[in-house]
């Protein structure tokens, strides 16, 4: 199979990569009735599989899941999450020859092996739909050509689908129709009333492309939402240490820090995450995200360079077929760091302190979103795209390492976002050595020594002005006034 | 000056009505409010502390030699003796009945003090008026001033607010607040408004009993008293449902619920089954069952939010589960309060908006809200006495408050089937009665079945009279 998206000509690369659109409610009035009476196969009964199956059947869907005869015979855990919650299972054979829809919710690297042994059961004229479109465009999957093929992919982890649809709302979710494969032009009908019966309809729906998704989901992933996080981690705590701070309040700081820091930017993007500093912090946190953007751009380039041509793909690909060997070897060292085997101690840490004590997490984070974003756009993704999976997410993954650490984020994140996260943090981290040795605890661990917190006006205004014009700043105004008007009216 | 110990007091009213198991301590320096609604028994309550009734069990102590005492009742009592004195015309004379000075002089131990008080109060016209022909706020004021100028050592005013003009009542404020330093009280009144400064406790009584003690200086459970009484005598009614957004009508010869030979089973483990269960509508039932029976469990069957609801036969409002119906659709026919409801409700919002989420059936407020809703949301704060605090968010509320506004949540669409599971749990006792009053405004005003889980006899609910009692074991 050749990689997808490298068969298209430019200028349809270019098209596909700029799709992403914001969805409004009155786009959803038909809510799930291109979905009513049809039966909808689920494949997989993990945490998205289950919890999608069960908001779909909540909507008044018919749901049902096949499972690996395997599965089935051995009543493996998919199995008895199926059954315990009153759904139908069966096999391949028993279940995809009438499946109006198939909902293919396995991990990616099992969608070659599945997909190959699903098509030639589904019926003519079915719907093959995606949580990913990796294996369509990074693998080249190619589909029966009366088969139509869409992609719903709510951006949560399944408990939050399920728990924010028993509330009566949703998750953000995308949607993609795969053009070679609309041969009735019901792709995006399907795909609506999907996102309507996982209610993500009510918290946002952004249409995409299967391009654009994969492209600026895997540069998210890979670098500013899970490789900034984990580079950052690793090079504040082992700084804080070298530099005689506790270890418990180090680790304390940094496992909360992200969560707390980049709370300020969901709500008011960079700009007032950097207004959470003091004045005199702010320009040293400004200072400091030029010099690493200087020396991190190289880095961002070489990801979304390897992403396009599909080097980053293949490679990761050598590795499934090399059972993994990296992915595990990467995993095993990420648990034996220093700030992985700290605890978090037992320090009470005001909310302002996470953002004077941590200048420096503030400053990668900052670097870490702009770079991206500006990468992203550079190689023809839409601003809208790249926000999502720059700003937007980062909150987010930090959720996670403040749960259970750098363990918990990759746990919680795709094998393919883990993968890459891993590549980003062993180039990034010897990268950053040199510029982390003049670094001491006045930009993290301790605060600026702030007796006089005068600052030069004109450099205030320069600086101000640099953080509020930043492009991801205007697309993120925008956007965030939508969610507003869709999310609680509190 | 000893503390005043009531033990175990149960007081009879010549078989009218009856004080039971009142235990009260009124410590030297303490001044005593009495509340509760009409009849609870708080001026007998008070009346007791002066020797009215008959006290057939428990044991008191400290109660003072001089109880003066100004109530109704015992106006009442001397007009009526006066009354008598004029039937008693055997000598055939027209009497005039005592005068009010004579009145006065009876118990006075202090006639300066009587004579200013004469004067203050406007009397001095009608020194020697018979008593009995005097108007009923100048006999309160004659009763007061016995009271005052008999050196009582505790003194017992019940409602002695009532019916005085105003310089007259400004006056007895100023007046009661000058001997606080010196004489303990104990004052009946009906309205927190007027509580005097002085007033060291509340107390609130009701069907009898001494429910609760509360020191001044405890706002939240002042606060809690306040809404208690004010859930118990306040006119209000229960808001009505919003005009502009009526529930699809349901076909009234079917069943509101009708579950049948229904079964839930994790693994190997069968918590019921062969479970049949018909409500009707305005049909109201407890359900009760020890813990683990699945009395929730068989509730969020008719919720639509156990998934094993679709592979039993239930039919809810019209569906049969199971056919394509969405849980909104069924969920529209339900107010549902639980503790774990509560739990779940973790969203920074405001009272109002938590209660206009019940026409959404959602956790949290995600839709435009009308004004309509948003002025019958104010409506049911207002019953709830919480007025003018739409927008304090909802997590800053104590426990037992939240419990009312998610009560109201629950209500405000006027459901078909209200489910209230141990609606009572985890509330303090006053929290508790605060829950109890509203559900019983809810029960006696209007057309929703009431499906009500509860372990605890004293939480009972009238005019519930059908039970639903699930066994431990399975197969019931």
């Amino acid at each position: 199979m050749a990689n997808y998206f490298n068969t298209l000509p430019l200028r349809e690369q270019l098209a596909e990569l700029g799709k992403c659109r914001f969805m409004h409610l009155d786009e959803f009035t038909e809510g799930v009735d291109a979905l009513k009476g049809k039966k909808i196969v689920v494949i997989g009964c993990g945490a998205q599989g289950l919890n999608q199956g069960l908001n779909l059947r909540d909507s008044g869907l018919d749901v049902s899941y096949t499972l690996r005869a395997e599965a089935i015979e051995q009543q493996r855990q998919s199995w008895k999450n199926a059954t315990s919650n009153g759904f139908a299972v069966g096999t391949y054979e028993e279940l995809l020859p009438t499946a109006d829809v198939v909902l293919n919710l396995t991990p990616d690297k099992q969608h070659t092996p599945v997909v190959n042994a699903i098509m030639p059961l589904m019926k003519h004229g079915a719907c093959l739909s995606y949580s990913h479109g990796f294996n369509i465009v990074e693998e080249g999957m190619q589909i029966r050509d009366d088969i139509t093929v869409i992609m719903v992919a709510p951006k949560c982890p399944g408990s939050e689908v399920r728990a924010e649809y028993v509330r009566g709302f949703g998750v953000p979710t995308l949607i993609a129709v795969h053009e070679d494969n609309d041969p009735n032009g019901e792709g995006l009908a399907l795909a609506k009333a999907y996102a309507v019966g996982t209610g993500g309809h009510k918290a946002g729906v952004l249409m995409s492309s299967f391009v654009a998704e994969v492209k600026s989901d895997l540069m998210g992933e890979q670098t500013i939402l899970c490789g900034m996080l984990q580079t950052g981690s690793l090079l504040c705590f082992d700084k804080m240490i070298e530099e005689g701070i506790d270890a418990g309040y180090a680790s304390k700081l940094i496992q909360y820090g992200w969560e707390t820091t980049t709370e300020a930017l969901k709500y008011g993007g960079v700009t007032n995450m950097m207004d959470r500093l003091s004045n005199p912090a702010k320009i040293r946190a400004f200072d400091l995200t030029e010099q690493m953007k200087d020396i991190m751009r190289p880095l961002y380039w070489k990801h979304q360079d390897d992403i396009m041509t599909g080097t980053f793909s293949s490679g990761m690909m050598e590795d499934w077929a090399n059972d993994d060997a990296k992915l595990l070897g990467w995993r095993a060292d990420t648990a034996e760091t220093a700030f992985e085997k700290t605890p978090a101690g037992d320090v009470e840490i005001s909310e302002q302190e996470y953002f004077d004590n941590g200048i420096l997490m503030v400053a990668m984070v900052k670097a870490g979103v702009e770079l991206a974003f500006e990468t992203m756009t550079a190689a023809g993704i839409i601003a809208d795209s790249a926000y999502y999976e720059s700003l937007h997410e980062t909150p987010l993954i930090a959720n996670t390492v403040a749960r259970k650490k750098l363990y918990e984020m990759n746990a919680t994140i795709s094998d393919t976002a883990e993968y890459g996260c891993y590549l980003y943090n062993h180039a990034c981290v010897p990268l950053l050595g040199e510029f982390m040795k003049g670094i001491s605890t006045d930009v993290i661990g301790k605060g600026l020594d702030l007796s006089d917190t005068g600052v030069d006006n004109a450099r205030l205004i320069e600086v101000n002005a640099a953080i509020r014009s930043h492009p991801v700043e205007a697309i993120g105004g925008v956007l965030r006034g939508y969610m507003a008007d869709m999310k609680q009216i509190i | 000056m000893h503390a005043i110990c009531l033990d175990a007091v149960s007081v009879d009213f010549d078989g009218r009505f009856q004080l039971s198991d009142i235990n009260w301590v009124i410590e030297p320096g303490q001044h005593w409010l009495v509340t509760g609604t009409n009849g609870s028994g708080k001026s007998a309550l008070v009346a007791a502390l002066a020797g009215v009734g008959e006290r057939v069990s428990g044991t008191w102590s400290g109660v003072p030699e001089r109880v003066a005492l100004v109530s109704y009742e015992r106006q009442a009592e001397l007009i009526e003796a006066e009354r008598r004195k004029d039937d008693a015309d055997i000598l055939d004379v027209i009497s005039e009945g005592t005068p009010v000075g004579e009145i006065i002089d009876a118990v006075c131990q202090d006639r300066d003090l009587a004579n200013e008080l004469v004067d203050t109060l406007g009397l001095r016209p009608l020194i020697d008026r018979a008593f009995r022909k005097l108007s009923t706020g100048e006999t309160r004021k004659v009763m007061l001033i016995r009271a005052l100028t008999s050196q009582p050592d505790l003194l017992v005013l019940d409602e002695p607010f009532d019916g005085l003009d105003c310089d007259s009542l400004a006056w007895l404020q100023d007046y009661l607040r000058v001997l606080a330093t010196t004489v303990p009280m104990v004052i009946v009144l009906n309205r927190f408004d007027e509580i005097p400064e002085f007033i060291t406790h509340v107390a609130y009584v009701a069907d009898g009993h001494l429910r609760h003690r509360v020191e001044r200086s405890d706002e939240p459970s002042m606060a809690a008293l306040y809404q208690l009484l004010h859930l118990k005598t306040s006119d209000l009614e229960v808001p009505q449902a919003d005009p502009a957004d009526r529930l699809p009508a349901l076909n009234p010869s079917d069943p509101l619920v009708r579950i049948s030979d229904a079964a839930i089973r994790y693994d190997e483990n069968t918590v019921f089954e062969h479970l049949d269960w018909t409500i009707e509508t305005n049909q109201h039932w407890q359900l009760s069952g020890p813990n683990g029976s699945g009395k929730t469990g068989l509730l969020s069957l008719i919720t639509g939010d156990h998934p094993q609801c679709y592979v039993n036969d239930i039919f809810v409002f019209g569906f049969q589960r199971g056919t394509g119906e969405s849980i909104w659709q069924i969920k529209q026919y339900i107010g549902y309060v639980s503790t774990a409801l509560q739990w779940e409700y973790r969203v920074g919002t405001g009272l109002r908006n938590v209660i206009i989420s019940g026409f959404f059936d959602s956790i949290g407020l995600y839709s435009k809200s009308t004004d309509m809703q948003k002025a019958i949301a104010d409506e049911w704060l207002a019953l709830l006495g919480m007025s003018g605090r739409a927008d304090e968010p909802f997590s800053g509320l104590s426990f037992g408050d939240r419990r009312l506004v998610l009560i109201a949540r629950a209500m405000v669409k006027h459901p078909p089937l209200l489910i209230l599971d141990e609606p009572c749990l985890g509330l303090d006792d006053m929290n508790r009665q605060l829950v109890l009053a509203l559900i019983e405004r809810i029960c006696a005003s209007n057309e929703t079945a009431v499906l009500y889980v509860n372990h605890r006899s004293q939480d009972a609910i009238r005019g519930i009279d059908n039970h639903l009692t699930l066994s431990s074991e399975a197969a019931s």
